[in-house]
């Protein structure tokens, strides 16, 4: 064990284990659990050295705040209990210590030495802890069998990852960030970058929103006090301003008229000006968003697959990226506009008339306060709104896709109410939204009002009582309060603009972030001509934690040779096949191709010497030609068709009236099992890979086709590595060797021959099938 | 050749054998088989021909019938059924009842959630701070994928990022407040 780390136990364990004469050299490794028999959470540690185990678990009050992944905080780890309870276990006097996986819990236990002795508890944990707990006993194990204690073997997994600003454990190891200190001002401004390369054209539009501003502001004063008071109350000293003779009131009526004119033409203008540049700048910026999430969800490995709706993807990618470039086009330039405008005319309307404009400016802040405060409610509705519609789009998803069992079964008004109840989630999702909406509205409306309310009568009575204030300054004054409510209406909305709009930002970045579990190695090893040696070492996998599929998997085909893999369905067949084209990493061991490790492996070179041919056909939309040449779009109309020949599939493009130019996949010709099959396998050969992968490829194939693509098939793996999986043992007759696999191990291994000569798993699978065969005359 | 075919024979009868075995449901009850406390802390099993020094209490329905169909499993990783307990509640003495519980109460420890003192989301993932019946807990979920599920309308089954397990069997029963605060997985 690293000696930091048992430096760093809580001092009052590491007391009590150096009394035992457990010292930072001769522990070997630790693990920790949280629960004891009695279901009661405990902080619980275990400790290895060559001789004992010694079992610690917190002598605690009964309020022990229990912290699952995530939430642990480091400083409280590192402070651990004050009291231990102890004991310990001899290692000469155990046998074995294992791990029983369960539901959520998982129990360590062991089994004393001797005869016929019975299994005895030692430890409970949570899933938090499993990995640990398997290491140790995996250590343990190591010990007893008299292994050598490599760094390796103690190393075990790596420690978990603290965010250095809040000391919270990262959620995620791999990507490693820090909900707590990612806020949402980093994600706007992170959107943000995706505008930079339109940095002039947006500079152009801010030039045009101010001006219009201004214009705005000049608007009322004009209407207003020139109108009024200067022109139509004949003001002399007005004329003399505009260098008019003494009388001349029509001509400056025209004067001002004309301004009052070119002021709305020049605010259209703008306008105008600021579309063209709008409609430059989004579609570029959407398109730059759609592109990052789509190129990152194709960089994913297949967990992020297994994980997701593809619904819920389709609106990932869709709609927020609009959604987000949505706010910072229509939203972001004008919210500064607007505030720009408010703070304009607040302070204009006082230099006017300050008596007038205090009782209606105080209403501002407070209305900015409470839009503030509601905005994270909303975007609390905004987001529970899209996860209705995601969940509504995955149920639309799934029937559509599933549309013929529906209808097979006779489904339809089942399926209707279940779709009936997402639907009426997410209007209820909506119709929440609305309402908390509402008050918004309701909270400006009345401030509006209030304040016209408040200057018509105050302005008024100014008008009457004092004589102070001109009718020209009210109506100046009546207009800049209408002007105050638009940048406040504007802003209201901007606060959940922007909330809806960081919501649908911050699910993009999650996206973009996702770092892939597999990744390429930095200075891969670039294998030109691959020979196809192909080998498994201690594979160990799982998808969840929850079940492994491979155990400890060893295996090896040699170059050029063929290895037939038989077991019943669910033993774990299509995940080691898979596991060799590096779609998947396996937990422990390691797959060796010509003795390099599958992950040092560029990932260009391993994809194009493994080619799959699987149960699951993939055809995409268009042509016949393009399908086949998929993996290698360099490919020439001779290789294409000669392709085609061997896999048989040639005679049946031919007689599709396009032939090898028909539109196949999503919306073009259906394709029968058996054709699509032989498109896939015409696409294999074409791809010249050096190792191949048949994953029951003839399973959806009637007997006849089968023979046909079987003739191809032996064709296809002349000179390559071949591994072919099948529930038909007819279909393997050539293979080299043969494995059996049950439940995640190799059960038997050999020749054709000597698998038959063992009368196990294989000779009882074949015997089963030649009868049946048999019985209908077949073989 | 007719010593061949005769072998032959009689596999297939036993491979038929074994099918059968493979489809019939083993009922256990108070009348064939008696379950044991182990001093290990397990729990063994003899039944009329065999007995099992450890065995495995499976729960087939988890969620909707706690104590019905309860599949009693070797202990190995294979895990072969040995057979079902149609229903704990009637079919077993009230002895072997309590201890087959505890261990179903183990393996599926799964604390309820009494009380939801504050629920968080940033960036992807849901910071839960509650109480349950085992005492006070904070874990984390992830936003996306299926962390939530919903047993019925009103009950949630809530897995955090290691897959432990967490529920609120009845979201009638919590405050307004409460409700509101887990308000975007309803």
């Amino acid at each position: 064990m690293n000696k930091e780390i048992f430096r760093r136990l809580p001092p009052a364990l590491k007391t009590l284990a150096e009394e035992q004469g457990i010292t930072e050299d001769s522990c070997l490794v630790f693990a920790r659990f949280d629960m004891n028999f009695e279901e009661k959470y405990v902080d619980g540690w275990l400790l290895l050295t060559n001789k004992q185990v010694l079992i610690a678990q917190a002598v605690k009050g009964p309020m022990y705040l229990k912290q699952y992944k995530g939430c642990v905080d480091r400083r409280e780890k590192a402070a651990g209990s004050e009291s231990y309870e102890t004991s310990l276990l001899p290692v000469s006097e155990t046998a074995s210590m294992q791990v029983l996986k369960q539901v959520a819990t998982n129990v360590l236990f062991y089994r004393p030495e001797g005869e016929g002795r019975e299994d005895i508890r030692l430890a409970l944990c949570s899933n938090m802890y499993l990995a640990q707990l398997r290491h140790f006993a995996a250590v343990f194990t190591a010990l007893k069998e008299g292994k050598e204690l490599t760094e390796e073997v103690l190393r075990g997994e790596k420690e978990e990852e603290y965010c250095p600003k809040c000391g919270t454990m990262y959620p995620d190891r791999e990507r490693r960030i820090c909900p707590k200190c990612m806020n949402k001002s980093s994600v706007f401004f992170r959107t943000l970058g995706y505008f930079k390369p339109y940095a002039a054209s947006i500079a152009g539009m801010f030039v045009c929103i101010i001006a219009t501003a201004l214009l705005n502001l000049v608007w009322p004063y004009l209407n207003g006090t020139i109108l009024y008071d200067r022109v139509l109350a004949r003001d002399e000293h007005f004329l003399e301003f505009l260098n008019l003779p003494a009388g001349k009131f029509v001509t400056a009526l025209l004067l001002v008229v004309l301004s009052m004119f070119m002021t709305k033409l020049f605010i259209q203008i703008f306008g105008i000006i600021q579309g063209v540049l709008n409609a430059r700048i989004i579609p570029g910026v959407v398109m730059k968003l759609k592109t990052d999430v789509f190129d990152s969800m194709g960089r994913l490995s297949m967990g992020f697959y297994n994980s997701k709706q593809t619904g819920s993807l389709m609106t990932r990618v869709m709609g927020d990226s609009e959604e987000v470039t949505g706010f910072f086009i229509d939203g972001l330039p004008y919210m500064f506009s607007n505030i720009f405008s408010l703070i304009a005319t607040a302070v204009i309307m006082l230099k006017i008339n300050w008596k007038l404009a205090i009782p209606v400016l105080i209403w501002i802040p407070v209305v900015l306060f409470t839009s503030y405060k509601m905005a994270p409610i909303l975007f609390n509705f905004f987001t529970s709104r899209h996860r209705a519609r995601r969940s509504l789009n995955g149920r639309v998803n799934d029937n559509l896709t599933g549309a013929r069992v529906v209808k097979a079964f006779g489904q339809e008004e089942k399926e209707l109410t279940r779709f009936d109840k997402y639907n009426r989630k997410l209007m209820r999702a909506d119709v929440d939204l609305v309402r908390f909406d509402n008050r918004f509205t309701v909270l400006y409306a009345a401030v509006e009002s209030f304040s016209n309310l408040l200057v018509w009568g105050l302005g008024g009575f100014m008008l009457f009582k004092y004589g102070n204030l001109e009718l020209g300054v009210l109506i100046t004054f009546i207009s800049y309060v209408a002007q105050l409510n638009n940048p406040l209406d504007f802003l209201a909305f901007s606060f959940h603009w922007w909330a809806e709009s960081m919501s649908s930002a911050q699910r993009m970045f999650e996206i973009i972030d996702s770092l892939p579990e597999i990744t390429e190695k930095e200075n891969p090893v670039h294998m030109q001509d691959l020979r196809g040696d192909i080998e498994l070492k201690n594979v160990t996998f799982s998808y969840d934690k929850n079940k492994t599929i491979l155990k400890n998997v060893s295996l090896h085909v040699e170059a050029g040779r063929m290895l037939g893999i038989v077991g019943r369905s669910g033993a774990g067949k299509t995940t080691l096949v898979n596991m060799i084209s590096r779609l998947y990493d396996p937990d422990e061991g390691e797959i060796l191709i010509d003795g390099v490790p599958v992950k040092d492996i560029a990932f260009l070179d391993l994809r194009r010497n493994v080619a799959m041919v699987s149960q699951e056909t993939y055809i995409f939309m268009g042509s016949v030609y393009s399908n086949i040449a998929y993996a290698n779009p360099e490919a020439t109309k001779e290789e294409v068709v000669q392709a085609a020949v061997l896999a048989s599939a040639h005679d049946f493009i031919c007689k599709m009236p396009d032939g090898y130019d028909t539109i196949i996949g999503a919306t073009g010709r259906e394709l029968s099992g058996g054709e699509r099959q032989r498109i896939s396998i015409a696409r294999a050969i074409l791809a010249n890979p050096k190792i191949l992968i048949l994953d029951e490829a003839t399973a959806s194939v009637d007997t006849e086709t089968e023979k046909a693509i079987q003739a191809s098939i032996n064709f296809l793996i002349k000179g390559r590595t071949t591994i072919s999986i099948a529930h038909r043992l007819s279909t393997l007759r050539d293979a080299d060797r043969l494995v059996v696999m049950d439940e995640g191990r190799i059960t038997e291994e050999g020749t054709h021959e000597e698998l038959l000569q063992k009368k196990g798993t294989y000779y009882k699978l074949r015997e089963l099938q030649t009868k049946a065969l048999a019985m209908r005359g077949l073989e | 050749m007719e010593q061949d075919l005769y072998a032959e024979e009689f596999d297939l009868e036993q491979m038929e054998a074994e099918t059968e075995a493979m489809l019939a449901l083993n009922y256990l009850d108070r009348n064939n088989s008696t379950f044991r406390r182990t001093p290990g802390g397990f729990v063994s099993l003899d039944t009329e021909d065999k007995h099992y020094a450890r065995v495995q209490v499976f729960r087939t329905f988890p969620f909707t019938g706690k104590n019905l169909y309860i599949s009693i499993r070797e202990a190995d990783e294979k895990a072969r059924e040995i057979g079902i307990i149609h229903d704990l509640d009637q079919d077993v003495d009230e002895e072997t009842r309590q201890m087959l519980t505890e261990q179903m109460e183990l393996r599926y420890f799964t604390p309820i959630i009494k009380k939801v003192k504050n629920v968080k989301e940033e960036y992807g993932f849901a910071y839960f701070d509650v109480v349950t019946d085992h005492g006070p807990c904070r874990f984390a979920i992830h936003m996306s994928g299926n962390a939530v599920v919903h047993l019925t309308d009103t009950r949630l089954l809530i897995t955090d990022l290691d897959e432990n397990r967490f529920e609120i069997p009845d979201t009638r029963k919590l405050s307004n407040k409460e409700l509101k605060k887990i308000g975007l997985f309803l």
